[in-house]
């Protein structure tokens, strides 16, 4: 029996090749958009998942209630893990984790760059990253060891045993190689190269014992068969009873299970995050494959009248329903089959473009028996969707009816084949509306007015001794004609490390949380990183020594501290006086979609990690960097000088946008695509169908205009139809998704109109085609075809 | 073997009723070869569809093998026919995808028959009807008798008691028809009841009795 439907399936494949051609082709785009996709989801639900105590481990976090709103986020005091320890017996182990800037390794004259982290010791008993050499239990505990991950040992030794051996890191102090961890996996929360102990921080005199500096994180294992509900109530008092200073503060323990995926709070409330992402991709997904799916129903129930006599014939030899249903169901996994493979060969070959897209390494499991026996399933529900619908309206058919060709179903479209036209037309539209919106929207970002000028401008973090000669570094730079001026900051002009309602003017409100953004300079800042003044002057040590103690304030900070003067006006942070010498334009340091928040740029006294050079534009840029690695090599001989464009690092705020708009408009293109298949295949059945009618409209004297208007009018219809659904559900999803930024394009109408007709050219293109050239035919022949 | 006791069958059109069969009674026995005639349009298809439980009807009394056919329902009719009934068509209705071979067998495919049982069956149908030769060509490989000869061996091959066939020989030649009806009388001599419809007194002669319709109505 089942052979029997395979052969049939078979023949009828290759019988009907161009429905065959039009089907597969379909099926199997749809398909790898719906694998990459998936395979992609796979990954960002993975994540984490690799941990054997995933389900007891968590992350302190911090509520802390202003005005009534809460907020919350995950830094933590370092005494918070002892003491978390001591009071709650639940708790098994705790472990923190500080951040360690890139480092130089020495190994005698090799070197090498890496990132690390800082940890304590029971670090590795709490997360699986397995140890391949060495000592788990032992491994951090001695202040100059260190744990390197399985590639780095393997770029540093080779094939020498790492184990016991000696680097030295950023020229100070040496470590011994206490252990080797296999690399965490690309869906790991945590990335480092290495692990540093914290008995190491606590030699360098960092692990203060302040409750006020949140900074660092604090991961807690609790024991097993302890619930988070009996801890979680108590754990309210834990920062009361050691920091009184604020009492709306609380901590709260965080699951592993959500770090990825949900770890996006407002208002003290989840609300989402990446998996929103997750979810709209997923949703993408699907109804790719729908669309897919419903050419195969639309050609299958199209061509019905072809297979009519079949199910007649199968029914007075005595075929039960079911039994012709399960033969169109094994005919559409049949081509569901075909389609796969070539779906997965298509996946194959475009996963390097589309993990550069989305920035992962996303690869096909085909080692994993799991995966074969996802893609049969895949497969399996991809052939029952497409194959629903027509088997059943194919089993129906009464025998009589069926052998005297009574079926006209084929020669208009039938209301069910309507609905599903509609509905991948209505998806197209949609997808477009988003596509020209989301571009539209990036578009508007980027011209918007930066505020400062990156042209020419890079920066560099300094390390080694690039800030202890980095008045020598700039006179070099200035007098060799490298550089046409030069500033060191506290953070770089595209990221904003700090922030602060804990700062004083005259006439301050007593309740004014307002957050104000910090950022310090030396000298020369508005030169250096093109920022326009408006009022007062700026950083001069030479001419004004005390301006290391002076300050600038953009436009927004004068606006919001209420200064009709500004200059000459006091601001007080961190218990020192900055006396105001100019006011600047807002500039954009961090998201191009909010608006800017109040800032001051302090003078020569702040803190210093970063130095912004303005390269001199006459030189070409090959020279200027040459010239920079070697001013920079000569003052600090140990490292190899990075830096980095600003212009470069500018354009990454724009690349989740980007991609979100190049992933829609890469996914209306496939649909778009596989929508127009159909519509294709669909066409051309319904003209060969009413091709007797076409030759005795023709013999009567239609004209090929007239005709062709015949053929393609209920298309047209249906397009009109997806539009008017189209039109508010793409106007309020990408409402909802501009929400999310307040600086935004406004809705236009004409997006609409552009999508609609984009809509109606791509269906007269499609249809017009099979129309004019059944219109074209000879009618002698047309008529002599019956 | 089966009694028809004042079937009527009407369809609506256009708020007109439109009767296809008037009060039709009909008795077959068991190895009766009947024949229906009568001009075109007037109920003969209708008539012996409604026999083969194809097509219902509206008014009246079926009873197939004293199973009272008005009262069953849709299942357990076509699980009677399929026991029962074979079924000839003018236009031989064989699949286009499937060989010869295939098309004989695809009755059995729907009984529970085993696969070496059908070859066996398949076979002796093949031997008897002289097309071994050709098991492997597809219907539109073959002549209009021939295909008439797998349309029947088709009808025979779940050895059904009651053969039912719409004029046989409408398409074919006068010498490939009369082989057909040849065949028809072996098949009644040996035991099968057969109800054909034809539009040749000839044909008709072949059979034990003839029935004459008229306008949905018998003619006596
Ligand atoms: N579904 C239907 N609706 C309306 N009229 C029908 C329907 N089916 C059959 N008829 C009519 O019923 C009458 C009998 O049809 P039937 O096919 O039984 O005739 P017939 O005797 O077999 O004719 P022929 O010799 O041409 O095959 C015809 O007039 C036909 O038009
Ligand atoms: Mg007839």
């Amino acid at each position: 029996m089942i052979r029997n439907y395979f052969k049939i399936a078979w023949r009828n494949l290759l019988r009907n090749k161009s429905f065959s051609l039009i089907n597969i082709t379909g099926l199997a785009v749809g398909m790898a958009s719906a694998m990459l996709i998936l395979l992609w989801i796979h990954h960002e639900m993975s994540y984490d998942n690799f941990h054997l105590k995933k389900d007891r481990l968590y992350q302190v976090w911090n509520r802390y209630t202003v005005d009534g709103k809460v907020q919350s986020w995950p830094a933590t005091p370092k005494p918070m893990a002892s003491a978390i320890q001591r009071d709650y017996p639940e708790v098994e182990h705790t472990s923190r984790v500080a951040f360690l800037p890139p480092v130089k390794i020495d190994l005698g004259e090799k070197k090498f760059y890496g990132r690390g982290k800082i940890v304590d010791s029971t670090f590795l008993d709490m997360f699986t990253f397995p140890v391949l050499k060495g000592n788990a239990a032992t491994a951090l505990n001695d202040v100059s060891s260190i744990v390197l991950t399985e590639k780095l040992a393997a770029s540093i030794f080779g094939d020498t045993d790492p184990i016991g051996q000696v680097l030295k890191l950023d020229n100070r102090d040496n470590f011994k190689v206490s252990a080797v961890v296999k690399d965490p996996p690309s869906h790991s929360s945590f990335e480092f190269q290495f692990l540093l102990p914290w008995a190491y921080l606590r030699k360098l005199g960092g692990n203060d014992e302040n409750w006020q500096n949140n900074s660092v994180d604090t991961y807690v294992l609790l024991k097993e068969n302890t619930s988070l509900t009996s801890i979680a109530p108590r754990l309210k008092a834990l920062r009361q009873k050691y920091d009184k200073s604020d009492p709306d503060m609380e901590a709260f323990l965080y699951p592993m299970s959500r770090w990825h995926l949900y770890s996006s709070f407002h208002n003290g409330k989840e609300v989402g995050g990446r998996i929103e992402i997750v979810r709209l991709f997923g949703l993408i997904a699907g109804f790719v494959l729908l669309v897919a799916c419903i050419n195969f129903m639309n050609l299958s129930t199209a061509r019905s009248e072809k297979r009519a006599r079949e199910v007649g014939i199968r029914k007075v030899s005595g075929a039960y329903r079911t039994s012709l249903v399960a033969q169109f169901l094994g005919e559409s996994m049949l081509l569901a089959g075909i389609s796969g493979i070539f779906a997965l060969v298509m996946v194959q070959l475009a996963l390097p473009f589309f993990n550069e897209l989305v920035g992962k390494s996303l690869a096909l499991q085909t080692r994993e028996p799991l995966f074969w026996l996802f893609i049969t399933g895949f497969i399996g529900i991809t052939g029952i969707l497409a194959g629903s619908y027509p088997s059943v309206y194919l089993s129906s058919f009464k025998p009589i009816n069926a052998l005297k060709g009574g079926s006209k179903a084929s020669k208009t479209l039938i209301a069910p084949r309507k609905i599903l036209v509609v509905g991948q037309f209505t998806f197209a539209i949609v997808l477009i509306i988003a596509t020209i919106i989301v571009r539209q929207q990036i578009r508007k970002a980027q011209d918007r007015e930066m505020g400062f000028t990156k042209d020419n401008l890079v920066y560099h973090f300094t390390e080694g001794e690039s800030a202890s000669n980095y008045r020598l570094i700039k006179e070099e730079l200035i007098s060799s004609g490298t550089a046409l001026s030069v500033t060191m900051t506290s953070s770089p002009v595209t990221e904003n490390w700090s922030n602060t309602w804990d700062i004083g003017w005259k006439g301050k409100a007593a309740h004014d949380k307002t957050l104000v953004s910090r950022f310090y300079a030396d000298e020369a800042v508005t030169r250096t990183l093109g920022l326009e003044l408006v009022a007062g002057r700026d950083f001069d040590l030479t001419n004004f020594p005390a301006d290391s103690g002076a300050a600038l304030l953009n436009e927004s900070a004068v606006k919001h501290m209420g200064f009709k003067d500004p200059v000459g006006q006091v601001i007080k942070d961190m218990g020192r006086e900055w006396h105001v010498i100019g006011v600047i334009k807002d500039f954009i340091i961090s998201s191009p979609y909010h608006p800017s928040e109040p800032m001051y740029i302090g003078g020569a006294s702040g803190f210093f990690n970063v130095i912004h050079i303005k390269l001199n534009g006459r030189n070409p840029m090959k020279e200027n960097i040459a010239s920079l690695l070697s001013i920079f090599k000569k003052y600090n001989p140990e490292y190899e000088m990075n830096y980095r464009f600003v212009d470069e690092q500018y354009a990454r705020k724009f690349a989740d946008e980007q991609r979100t708009g190049t992933l829609a408009t890469l996914f209306a293109l496939l649909t778009i695509v596989i929508s127009c298949l159909g519509l294709f295949g669909l066409a051309s059945y319904m003209a060969e169908n009413r091709i007797k009618e076409i030759g005795v409209r023709k013999v009567l004297g239609a004209s090929v205009l007239s005709i062709a208007t015949l053929l393609s009018r209920d298309f047209f219809k249906l397009v009109a139809l997806s539009f008017v659904i189209a039109t508010p559900i793409a106007w309020w999803a990408m409402h909802t998704w501009l929400a999310d930024f307040p600086y935004r394009v406004s809705i236009h109408w004409w997006v609409f109109a552009l999508a609609g007709l984009a809509a109606m050219v791509i269906t007269l293109v499609t249809v017009g085609f099979q129309a004019v050239k059944a219109a074209h035919a000879n009618p002698v022949k047309a008529l002599r075809s019956e | 073997m089966l009694e028809l006791k004042g079937i009527f069958k009407w369809v609506n059109t256009g708020g007109n009723r439109v009767f296809l069969l008037k009060d039709v009674d009909l008795s077959v026995k068991e190895g009766e070869f009947i024949s229906i005639m009568g001009p075109s349009g007037s109920g003969k298809s209708t008539l012996l569809n409604v026999i083969g439980m194809l097509d219902d009807f509206n008014e009246g009394e079926y009873t197939f093998l004293h199973e009272p056919v008005h009262t069953l329902k849709e299942k357990h009719r076509s699980a009677l026919y399929k026991q029962y009934i074979g079924f000839v068509f003018q236009a031989y209705h064989l699949i286009d995808e499937l060989t010869v071979y295939e098309n004989i067998e695809t009755p059995l495919l729907y009984q529970d028959i085993k696969s070496s049982e059908r070859k066996a069956l398949v076979a002796d149908m093949l031997d008897r009807f002289n097309i071994v030769g050709k098991k492997d060509l597809f219907p539109t490989q073959l002549s209009g008798g021939q295909q008439q000869l797998v349309g029947i061996a088709r009808a025979l091959i779940a050895k059904p008691r009651l053969l039912l066939a719409d004029e046989p020989t409408g398409n074919l030649n006068s010498k490939q028809g009369e082989e057909i009806m040849e065949l028809f009388s072996q098949l009644n001599k040996e035991g099968m009841t057969i109800i054909q419809v034809t539009h040749s007194e000839k044909n008709a002669s072949y059979g034990t009795r003839t029935i004459h319709l008229l306008d949905g109505r018998i003619d006596n």
